[in-house]
């Protein structure tokens, strides 16, 4: 073996190390990945693919069969007419059968998957540079606002009215469904069931602006017992502040205008600009996904909005005295 | 060398003028062109000779040669002609010219008169001597006079305007200047000195030299000749009240002019020129007067201000516009003190800010950029009902100090 060809094995050995670990790390996270199905859609689609890996592969192996077999067991010339067979069968009838079939599955699966029958909870969802306006229709009578987080009964069907008020965004949960595009002007609607509780992540999957990539939103899919009484208590106004430094915060928060752009239900605080933080201690994140919700987190996004995530429509307010910061923190870490 | 006679030198000379003559004419056009620049860098290099051993005139003292002063006007005139340009604004409003009265007085008069008022001696022995501008102006167009004040002009000492983003600023100046002509020595003086002009005519007694004492005393004298004594900005809608504004905003905006990161042609040279204890006096003086005072505005329709009343409480929310009522109120709850208090200020100065901070023109305190934000996108016709609406209510008491 010369020393070239040995360079040549190891390159082989390191494309095929790299591209495995790629492989392999997609699955890493489930709560992220189409392969992971949760949803009756979902496991639908993930059938669908698996038997498509499946024949695709069988039909990967059958060619290279022949072509070994025509090269290497018998190099020799062949017979016109079995090489016309082999042409008419393999390169035209087989195909349009496989795909034709194909086709008409596809076709079958259509109608469930876009089926807007038997919906238990509908939920609006406009995206917005940069992040996600999530209202629930309640039977009660007043929709709930929140933002970058849907929760989810486990075994019912919701269905999801997508908008956007700026740009071309697109909703998608990997492991539950989606994909679809949230357009200016336009509603569409998607239709999810989910099959087991857990946490998931979503993410925008259309390019919409500079910080297109902190676009995402957790999902829990819960009991629903657990569900409607977690939609109960986002539905209630903001308990009021219950530490001293929270009481500041409230009175910082207030007195700083955030109320302009945020509502927290029960105060004076009623913009619809930015995200409803009536209940934005109990979030799963920070920021559309982005950051942990802690007092941590929250005095590093309100002192550094701006360098956290690029040309966000919400200033920074790092210029306030220093105590105020933290004590804002508080209160909105308390807001549960 | 041998010894020649001077008479053989002289013949010697004149045949080789006669050569080098006959070789000239004969010459070509390369020839000439050989020669032609040879003279001019022997000219180029007598000059700078000059300038090395020290021998041109720098003096002021003598002036420019006649020469020297036609050609510096000629291209000055020329190139202010082919470089002004430009939409002039109406410049007969009475706002304008008192406000750009009011910065003549601090940066024009000591140079070039005013009626009533002579250069300053000192300055008279400039070269080249500053006009004394009232029987000039009417050599200028309105668009060149914006163009001079805006740029300033090289090789004079008249400068170029310190912010230069202030274009509005600059018109004001322009329309006090084209006032200047006819103007008579007492209206200056109403015009630049506003209502200290009343106390002016009284006799001058040693009790009035008392004030110098009062370190305080010139200064304020100075912001008075714009704001008024009462701090309540002389009625016309050119200059902000500043009586009743919290004492932290007062503070933190004398501060940013100070150092630039506000921007106006008029504020930042009188605020830089002062020392931070002083800024703090005067923050704090003008924040103990009582808001008030009368307004010479036209009153706006009762449509108007219920359109801004509606916008400031809500904002526009699908065109990304806040409401104003959670930072400026009004509202029961406390506002940051470093929010001014917008209730009860004029009309067209509110008007003003907000077309500054929408073409991101006004910089501010460190608070600034959140206007940027919420000015941005408001209309022509929305900034006009708010400020109405602003204007209509009475001056608030300034917020609680919250800290």
């Amino acid at each position: 073996m010369t020393w070239r060809e040995k360079d040549r094995w190891q390159r082989l050995f390191s494309t095929g190390a790299a591209l495995s670990i790629l492989l392999f790390s997609t699955g890493c996270e489930r709560r992220q990945s189409a392969l992971h199905p949760a949803s009756v859609n979902a496991e639908r689609i993930a059938d669908l693919f698996w038997w498509m890996v499946g024949g695709g592969l069988i039909i990967w192996a059958v060619v290279m069969a022949i072509a070994f077999f025509a090269t290497r067991a018998h190099p020799e010339a062949h017979g016109v007419r079995s090489a016309r067979w082999l042409i008419l069968g393999g390169g035209v009838a087989f195909p349009v059968v496989v795909l034709t079939g194909l086709l008409i599955y596809g076709l079958m699966l259509m109608p469930q998957l876009s089926s807007t029958a038997d919906i238990d909870l509908e939920i609006d969802v406009a995206g917005e540079q940069w992040w996600w306006r999530v209202t629930y229709q309640t039977a009660a009578g007043e929709p709930v606002e929140l933002a970058n987080e849907i929760r989810l009964p486990v075994g019912q069907r919701a269905l999801f009215r997508l908008t956007s008020p700026d740009v071309i965004h697109s909703f998608w949960i990997p492991p539950l469904g989606g994909k679809v595009d949230m357009i200016p002007g336009r509603t569409n609607t998607l239709v999810l069931e989910p099959t087991q509780t857990g946490t998931f992540r979503g993410a925008c999957a259309e390019y919409c602006g500079s910080s297109h990539a902190l676009m995402k939103f957790e999902v829990m899919v819960m009991e629903p017992d657990a569900f409607a009484d977690w939609l109960n208590r986002q539905a209630q106004p903001a308990q009021p502040p219950q530490s001293e430094s929270a009481r500041q915060g409230q009175t910082a928060f207030l007195a700083n205008g955030c109320g302009a752009c945020h509502t927290v239900r029960g105060t004076e605080a009623n913009g619809t600009l930015g995200p409803d933080l009536t209940h934005v201690g109990s979030r799963l994140s920070l920021g559309a996904g982005i950051l942990p919700v802690d007092p941590e987190a929250f005095t590093r996004w309100i002192g550094h909005t701006g360098a956290i995530k690029p040309d966000v429509k919400m200033p920074s307010f790092g210029m306030l005295p220093e105590d105020q910061l933290p004590a804002m923190a508080q209160y909105l870490s308390e807001l549960q | 060398m041998p010894f020649q006679s001077a008479k053989a030198y002289a013949r010697q000379a004149a045949v080789l003028t006669g050569q080098g003559l006959r070789w000239l004419v004969a010459g070509s056009w390369k020839r000439v062109f050989a020669i032609l620049a040879l003279a001019s860098i022997l000219v180029a290099a007598g000059g700078f000779f000059l300038a090395s051993v020290g021998l041109v005139s720098i003096s002021a003292s003598s002036g420019h040669s006649p020469v020297t002063a036609w050609f510096l006007h000629y291209t000055m005139r020329n190139a202010v002609r082919l470089q002004s340009s430009g939409k002039v604004p109406p410049l007969n409003d009475p706002a304008l010219i008192a406000k750009g009265a009011g910065h003549y007085e601090t940066g024009c008069l000591a140079c070039h008169g005013a009626p009533g008022r002579d250069q300053s001696l000192i300055v008279r022995q400039m070269t080249p001597e500053p006009p004394y501008l009232p029987p000039r102006i009417s050599e200028w167009k309105p668009e060149e006079l914006f163009w001079i004040v805006k740029n300033g002009i090289k090789f004079s000492a008249m400068p170029a305007w310190p912010a230069l983003k202030r274009e509005d600023e600059i018109w004001a100046m322009v329309a006090f200047l084209q006032q200047l002509p006819d103007m008579t020595a007492a209206r200056y003086k109403e015009l630049a000195h506003g209502d200290r002009d009343a106390t002016t005519d009284e006799p001058v007694t040693p009790d009035h030299l008392r004030a110098l004492a009062d370190p305080l005393g010139p200064v304020l004298a100075n912001c008075t000749r714009c704001h008024g004594e009462d701090g309540n900005g002389r009625g016309l809608g050119a200059f902000p009240k500043l009586a009743g504004q919290s004492e932290a905003y007062l503070l933190a905006s004398l501060q940013s002019y100070a150092s630039g990161d506000r921007h106006s042609g008029i504020m930042q040279p009188v605020a830089a020129g002062l020392d931070q204890p002083v800024l703090a006096a005067l923050a704090s003086h003008y924040a103990s007067l009582p808001a008030g005072g009368e307004t010479a505005e036209p009153a706006p329709s009762n449509e108007s201000i219920r359109r801004g009343a509606e916008l400031a409480s809500s904002g526009v929310p699908e065109r990304n516009v806040p409401s104003c009522i959670h930072c400026h109120g009004p509202k029961k709850s406390p506002r940051n003190d470093r929010y001014p208090a917008i209730e009860g200020q004029y009309s067209a100065y509110l008007k003003q800010q907000l077309e500054l901070f929408s073409s991101e023109k006004r910089g501010g305190t460190a608070y600034a950029h959140i206007m940027h934000i919420a000015a941005h996108r408001l209309t022509p016709e929305q900034i006009q009902d708010l400020a109405n609406y602003y204007a209509s209510l009475s001056s608030a008491t300034p917020p609680e100090s919250q800290r």
